[in-house]
């Protein structure tokens, strides 16, 4: 193959901008990402709920969706149930992975799908796009993506 | 054809090169998955929104005719006075929620504690509990279609900002970076040629001195 044009140096400077520019989006896309997870039973206390982000950004939860969550599990349970719920995204365009870092998770995924879970490998399952979409109809405030770089295969053998 | 970056040719070029390209290839794997999100997200949106107005236009019905009717009943001055001493300041509790980075904002009627009208409940008929139920379930709705039509519009922002993006690394940088590594690799590959054809030649040329 041959050169067709050379670019000028004021395109290499454009250019030498996307590249810091494209880092800048990757920090973007995971700045609604919280700093710290905070537990259903410590936000319904709260006047208004919300997190910080690690943006410093405050993430505000709807009330109506924590009453909902604290509706479909036990009274114990709301001490052990992070909020938000993470969805990780890693490559695959038909599947998303959720973290869960308990029990109370996967009842919770469970129950709004209406229909049993399990573990893909541990802390990790995996739910397909239409039932991201429920989910998020149903969670629109109580979760939040991650955008991981890692391919879906990576994501699967984590 | 994909232009060529103006770079020197030497190896070191190639090596930055390729850590380039590889940049490049995972932010663009970040930003079509954000902008599968993101589409599924307006869609939902625009789903929910159609629905919300729909809901908005019968609450605003609703809430019309049954008021109307209450007025009828008790009359206009009568129900005024009774509205004018339940009058109370609406709060909305609002903050922001991020969807892939894009901050959309999440609106939320505060609901009075312990159901109270602040009407008199022994001179005013159902007619009027009816007027107040369905008035608060339209400004249920006007709240939840204001949320909804602003995140719509945020988002359909973000998606093309983000297309755009996709668009420039999928058909402009990425390109112009695997033909300039091609090229690169190329001339490297014709200097080694050529080094070797001098190689042998000078062996040639000591092997016919030592003859």
């Amino acid at each position: 193959m041959c050169p067709q044009t050379i670019r000028e140096d004021a395109e290499s400077r454009y250019e030498r901008f996307l590249e810091a520019y494209l880092s800048t989006e990757l920090r973007l896309v995971n700045s609604g990402l919280p700093r710290a997870r905070r537990t259903l039973a410590e936000l319904l206390l709260e006047e208004h709920p919300s997190v910080r982000c690690s943006d410093g950004s405050d993430q505000a939860f709807k009330r109506s969706e924590l009453q909902f969550l604290s509706g479909i599990i036990e009274e114990s349970e709301a001490a052990e149930l992070p909020l938000p719920i993470l969805i990780e995204l890693a490559g695959d365009e038909h599947e998303a992975t959720v973290l869960c870092s308990g029990e109370v998770e996967l009842k919770v995924l469970s129950r709004i799908l209406n229909m049993p879970l399990r573990y893909e490998s541990p802390g990790r399952v995996r739910i397909y796009k239409p039932q991201l979409s429920v989910v998020r109809r149903k969670l629109r405030t109580t979760t939040q993506y991650a955008f991981s770089a890692r391919t879906g295969d990576e994501a699967r053998l984590r | 054809m994909a232009q060529l970056i103006k770079v020197r040719p030497t190896k070191i070029e190639l090596v930055k090169l390729k850590r380039r390209l590889k940049l490049s290839q995972r932010v663009q794997k970040i930003v079509k998955d954000r902008l599968s999100i993101l589409t599924m997200e307006f869609l939902q949106a625009a789903r929910e929104t159609v629905n919300a107005k729909k809901r908005t236009i019968d609450a605003m019905s609703e809430a019309y005719k049954a008021m109307t009717i209450a007025s009828g009943y008790h009359g206009y001055v009568a129900l005024q006075k009774e509205l004018v001493a339940s009058e109370a300041d609406i709060t909305v509790t609002a903050g922001p929620r991020s969807v892939a980075g894009v901050r959309l904002p999440s609106l939320e009627l505060n609901e009075p504690s312990g159901g109270l009208r602040g009407y008199n409940l022994t001179q005013t008929s159902s007619l009027v509990d009816s007027a107040s139920d369905t008035s608060r379930e339209a400004l249920r709705a006007i709240i939840e279609l204001a949320e909804l039509q602003r995140g719509l519009e945020l988002l359909g922002g973000e998606i093309n900002r983000t297309k755009r993006i996709t668009n420039a690394l999928e058909y402009i940088l990425i390109p112009s970076l695997q033909a300039t590594i091609r090229f690169l690799a190329m001339k490297f590959e014709e200097r080694d040629r050529e080094e070797k054809a001098r190689l042998k030649r000078v062996k040639v040329l000591l092997a016919r001195k030592k003859d």
